[in-house]
């Protein structure tokens, strides 16, 4: 109770002493105030860009993709060397597991598409329609025409924009796909343009190729997929459900989204490092300016210490109020930094600003910045951390002075 | 058994450096100082009276000889240990009052109290009473800057005396004070020195100051005369 009472009046004093030259206060407190909102500002905005790429990541692949060993190591020498030969039974063992919502089979194949008078290079993938393009939401956009029907009457395809343009190629434009089969045999087939998406990503676009997935076990001569893409009701249950789906396919191998974005962990390594770096360099300037600010107060105050200390102060004591000193005028930076990053987060939900394609993209994004409480603790507790430390340190350093000398001080 | 002797200074040497040139500030001074005395330091600048005060206070360490406190050598004593002697035993007046301007008048004086644990009731209570003896009870709540520069060296004196200590330093307490207001001063000081028992060891110039004192000691070139 009296150490309470104590450090409560110690704090008072503190308090007080933060208010004796406010111009200097102000000033120690905008700087604060600024670094923790462009602190708060930068992580916020990399950590919408991490949750925005780890969505697109995930919708693409699915939560977890279930193959087989071979699948995820080795080249394949034919088409579906190492596919999944009873998807059917599998696809229902795991959507028993509580956690998954869909599953998704997936043949992954290349050849030509040909208009004729043009062949190109393509990334097919056979899919399931209806789920497919309903999870892939707002990060597959539909360009031209409608998706697939799972029981079309004719063979349908869905292109990539760039691939369409490049062949010249409509909704119900006739293409013919040519393909290796799984025994080594060349194919083709006829299929009609049912219409064209985006992904957002020019270097995908023009080799995209969509087709529902009997049609590619039809041309591959096959009735085995790929890998299924198994979706999961959260994010969150990524890691859990990865452990039970593994050990109930003991046969199967199961990564996550995680170990195929390699497009995020190349982004998030990157943004960690610019953030990082600055994160790191307001910190310093953070540090600078409170120490300098604590250095002023206390040569102001060196008769003052001085008398203090003749009178039985121990130096432990004014070091515990001086940062205390610090840890007011940090908290008050930092709070108030917060909210100024709050307020500007807030403000671009309700005024939102395009950003223009990142680089290998064709399309802009939002530009919107993540609220975390748990970065928003962090940044605001670091900073008052900060500010009490170099207080503290500026504090022991010059209550190494003589008293007398102090006391002499003019 | 309470000691007769409160301070004493044995064959005291102290030398300071000032640029290249070194100070003999005090060469052998044998001083000892009786429980409630009044004791006047006089004699020109430089003779030595600021440095056996920083002695005296325990904030500064003597070159040679001892300086003992209630009969406690302070050679022996380590800096957090000189400090709690001041803690309890030295009470501080100072020339420019050297009061802290953030804090009241009360809060000035409650000061060395909460330094030396004293329960906030208790210290409410000799706060109250302190201020009273002083007549500033009606000024406890305003900041110093607030006061006179008389009520300023009476808070000054209240904080020095609150925790009851055995002896009080000040240096030149009455320099910056008007003559009248300097007797005001030296009277309060005489009254509350012998209501608590306290020994004053007073360094001034001020003739009017020493006369009133139960002894006065010279110096010259840093040796008693």
């Amino acid at each position: 109770m009296k150490l309470v009472t104590d450090n409560i009046t110690w704090m008072k004093f503190a308090f007080h002493n933060s208010l004796r030259n406010r111009r200097r206060s102000l000033v120690t407190v905008t700087i604060a105030a600024l670094g923790t909102a462009a602190i708060l500002l930068a992580g916020g905005f990399a950590y919408s860009t991490y949750q925005g790429l780890s969505e697109a990541a995930a919708r693409t692949t699915g939560h977890l993709i279930v193959g087989t060993p071979a699948h995820f190591g080795t080249e394949e020498d034919v088409p579906l060397q190492f596919g999944i030969e009873n998807s059917a039974a599998i696809e229902q063992q795991l959507l028993s597991d509580p956690a998954v919502r869909y599953v998704l089979p997936r043949v992954d194949f290349s050849g030509l598409i040909s208009n004729g008078d043009k062949s190109t290079i393509m990334l097919a993938i056979g899919i399931n329609p209806e789920t497919e393009f309903a999870v892939k939401g707002p990060f597959l956009s539909i360009k031209e025409g409608e998706i697939l029907q799972a029981n079309a009457k004719d063979t349908e395809i869905m292109l990539g924009e760039a691939l369409a343009k490049s062949l010249k190629a409509k909704t119900g434009s006739d293409l013919t796909l040519m393909v290796s089969t799984v025994d080594g045999a060349l194919n083709a087939m006829d299929v009609k343009v049912k219409g064209v998406v985006s992904t957002g990503i020019p270097d995908i676009d023009k080799r995209l190729v969509y087709t529902d997935i009997k049609t590619a076990q039809k041309i591959l001569n096959t009735q085995r997929v790929s890998s299924l893409g198994v979706f999961l009701n959260s994010m969150d249950a990524t890691d859990a459900a990865q452990q039970r789906i593994s050990h109930a396919l003991p046969t199967m191998k199961v990564e996550t989204w995680l170990d195929e974005a390699f497009f995020y962990k190349s982004v998030r390594e990157l943004y960690n490092r610019i953030f990082g770096a600055l994160g790191l360099i307001i910190s310093v300037i953070v540090v600078f300016v409170v120490a300098n600010a604590m250095a002023m107060a206390i040569i102001e105050r060196t008769r003052e210490i001085g008398s203090l200390r003749a009178m039985g102060t121990l130096p432990t004591e004014l070091i515990r109020s001086f940062t205390f000193e610090g840890m007011f005028l940090g908290a008050t930076g930092a709070v108030t930094g917060a909210v100024i990053a709050m307020g500007i987060a807030i403000l671009l939900l309700i005024f939102p600003v395009e950003m223009p394609p990142p680089p290998g993209r064709s399309t802009g994004y939002p530009l919107l910045i993540t609220i975390d409480a748990l970065m928003y603790a962090v940044t605001i507790l670091g900073m008052i951390a900060l500010s009490m430390l170099s207080s503290g340190m500026i504090a022991r350093q010059t209550l190494q002075q003589p008293i007398v000398d102090a006391l002499a001080h003019n | 058994m309470t000691q007769a002797v409160i301070m004493e200074l044995r064959a005291v040497h102290k030398s300071y450096r000032l640029g290249e040139h070194l100070v003999q500030a005090l060469r052998g001074v044998d001083l000892q100082v009786q429980r409630g005395e009044l004791l006047a330091l006089t004699g020109p600048s430089g003779s030595g009276k600021s440095t056996i005060l920083n002695l005296c206070g325990l904030i500064d360490r003597a070159d040679a000889g001892d300086v003992l406190i209630n009969g406690i050598n302070t050679r022996t004593l380590s800096e957090k240990q000189l400090t709690i002697q001041r803690r309890d035993t030295i009470g501080f007046i100072f020339q420019s009052f050297n009061l802290v301007p953030v804090m009241t008048v009360a809060e000035n004086v409650d000061y060395p109290l909460f330094l030396n644990g004293v329960p906030a009731a208790e210290r409410k209570q000799r706060v109250a009473a302190q201020l009273k003896a002083v007549g500033l009870d009606e000024h406890a709540q305003h900041l110093p800057d607030a006061l006179s520069g008389g009520q300023r060296q009476r808070v000054a004196i209240a904080r020095a005396l609150i925790k009851r200590p055995s002896i009080v330093i000040a240096d030149e307490p009455t320099a910056s004070l008007d003559s009248h207001t300097a007797d005001q001063v030296l009277d309060l000081m005489r009254e509350r020195g012998h209501a608590e028992g306290a020994a004053f060891i007073i360094a001034s110039h001020d003739e009017r100051l020493t006369r009133r004192t139960d002894r006065i000691v010279s110096l010259l070139d840093g040796r008693l005369q």
